[in-house]
């Protein structure tokens, strides 16, 4: 079963303009999927399309095999925003708390889990700080014990580098090799096209709404004259003008 | 339905955390008890019936200050989920949104109930240590009624903030709220007596408006009157009852449109 298949997918938005054109993908189960695209080119819609917070304008969406507005499709699937301020009057142990009892967890599960998640995501000596003392990598670490906290199938990360120094971007890479050695669905968007490079087994990149490339990264390692970010440039149009800066 | 008590659990829980690790309430008490004592200590200016102004004065205290706590709490629910980006990681767990909106509902009435009830608590000590009567029917009455007044201006505040910016909600549920506090009884005589068009505003605001005057018992309770008989009790925790389920459905199918 794919665990993301999004069918000729269509958002325009009140003003008339269109976010997603006929945006056809699928991302199979256990694959470490990069979403790419400049800003603008429709990427957050997408990503807010897959988690249900509203309805395609055209084309069919279907994650983990349903419809994302479905809570108990939710309930399998985790997300990280781009930037989140989380709650600045609580700890990172109440956060976790406090998002395990809206996914149903036990008293018990919580606290075994936020144990494992604050040693994996390297918040352990914080844990008992306020949220408003975290600098913005703290919090995106935050954020990913969050989305990780119910053991989803599929996680959705948004930008999940954005504030990360480069030990922690280090680590959240061995997380996500670590999720798809579990089994794990990564989908995340980036304008990293390095790391994008290192972790995903498959790459997307958007212009303007439009898919213009989706391909395995292994083919693009394996060609010679061949880079993603070659590729990606090509694909948003901005290579001559990259180039002749160079020069 | 499974884990639904759970996640309005959860979501009321850190609302009445937000409130209590916030320092806004330690003040509205520490301003009361500045007032208060002095005021219950002494026999200011000579005055004879002096606990009569001290009760009066405490509940004025009491209802601004829930009033402010109130407006404040609830209309502060939604605004920072959304500027502070939370909302997201919110709604991408199995939580729906009229769900939320119970929750924070709920988290917003507890939170600001559970101030009232510490207002009322000092009331009543003040009161008792000056006057030897801990705890009368009306008091009892004054609070739930006070409770039902919580809950329509909680609902009111959270419709607001899904509509206006925040300092726009709280100063139009504190003016809504005080005007139908002082005015709401004299709509009807208005209604009747006025020349056109003011008659049919009020004629209007009088069926429409949230008649806030009907929780208001404070005249009872500096009086000593006799409580209200329970058909009218019944009859106004009724009335607050619709009029808060009037507003939260209304801010429940705000929160569906919403573009988020």
């Amino acid at each position: 079963m794919d665990a993301i298949a999004l069918q000729e997918v269509g958002k325009t938005y009140a003003n008339g303009q269109a976010a997603v054109r006929r945006l056809s993908l699928t991302v199979r189960s256990g694959e470490i999927f990069g979403f790419l695209g400049p800003n603008g080119a429709g990427k957050t819609t997408t990503i807010k399309m897959l988690l249900g917070f509203f309805p395609p304008d055209a084309g069919k969406v279907a994650v983990l095999g349903g419809d994302p507005r479905d809570p108990a499709v939710r309930r399998r699937l985790g997300y990280m925003p781009e930037t989140a301020w989380y709650y600045p009057f609580l700890n990172v142990v109440e956060l976790l708390r406090f998002y395990g009892g809206l996914c149903g967890m036990g008293r018990t599960a919580i606290r075994a889990r936020t144990a494992e998640l604050l040693r994996l995501v390297g918040l352990e000596a914080a844990a008992r700080r306020p949220l408003r003392e975290y600098s913005k990598g703290m919090l995106q670490r935050a954020g990913l014990a969050q989305a990780l906290l119910h053991e989803p199938e599929l996680l959705i990360l948004d930008e999940p580098l954005t504030g990360l120094d480069p030990l922690a971007r280090i680590q959240l890479r061995d997380i996500l090799l670590m999720l798809k050695r579990q089994g794990r669905t990564v989908f995340f968007s980036s304008h990293e096209l390095s790391e994008a490079e290192l972790v995903c087994d498959r790459v997307a990149i958007l212009r303007q709404g439009e898919l213009a490339w989706c391909g395995a990264c292994r083919e693009v390692a394996g060609d010679g004259r061949q880079n993603l970010e070659r590729i990606f440039l090509n694909m948003i149009g901005a290579a001559p003008a990259v180039a002749g800066e160079a020069r | 339905m499974g884990g639904l008590g759970q996640r309005i659990r959860s979501l009321a829980w850190l609302s009445v955390l937000e409130l209590y690790r916030r320092k806004d309430l330690y003040v509205a008490l520490v301003l009361t008890a500045v007032v208060l004592v002095p005021l219950s200590a002494y026999n200011v200016f000579g005055v004879t019936g002096v606990v009569r102004h001290l009760r009066e004065v405490s509940l004025l205290l009491v209802w601004l200050f829930s009033i402010l706590v109130g407006i404040s709490v609830a209309g502060r629910q939604f605004p920072p989920e959304l500027e502070n980006r939370t909302i997201y990681p919110l709604l991408a767990k199995p939580v729906r949104r009229w769900e939320l909106l119970l929750g924070k509902f709920l988290g917003a009435l507890l939170a600001s109930g559970s101030a009232l009830l510490l207002f009322y608590l000092g009331f009543v000590v003040v009161a008792g240590l000056k006057q030897g009567i801990w705890l009368d029917a009306v008091t009892v009455q004054a609070f739930l009624l006070h409770l039902a007044f919580l809950l329509v201006v909680t609902a009111l505040a959270l419709l607001g903030s899904l509509l206006l910016t925040p300092a726009a909600n709280v100063t139009l549920c504190g003016l809504v709220t005080a005007g139908m506090l002082l005015f709401g009884g004299q709509l009807a005589g208005l209604a009747r007596e006025a020349a056109f068009p003011a008659n049919c505003l009020a004629w209007l605001l009088n069926l429409a408006g949230p008649h806030l005057d009907f929780f208001d018992l404070r005249q009872r309770v500096v009086h000593g009157w006799e409580p209200l008989p329970l058909g009218v009790l019944a009859a106004v925790l009724l009335y607050a009852l619709c009029y808060t389920g009037l507003l939260l459905g209304g801010a429940a199918w705000l929160l569906h449109r919403k573009k988020i």
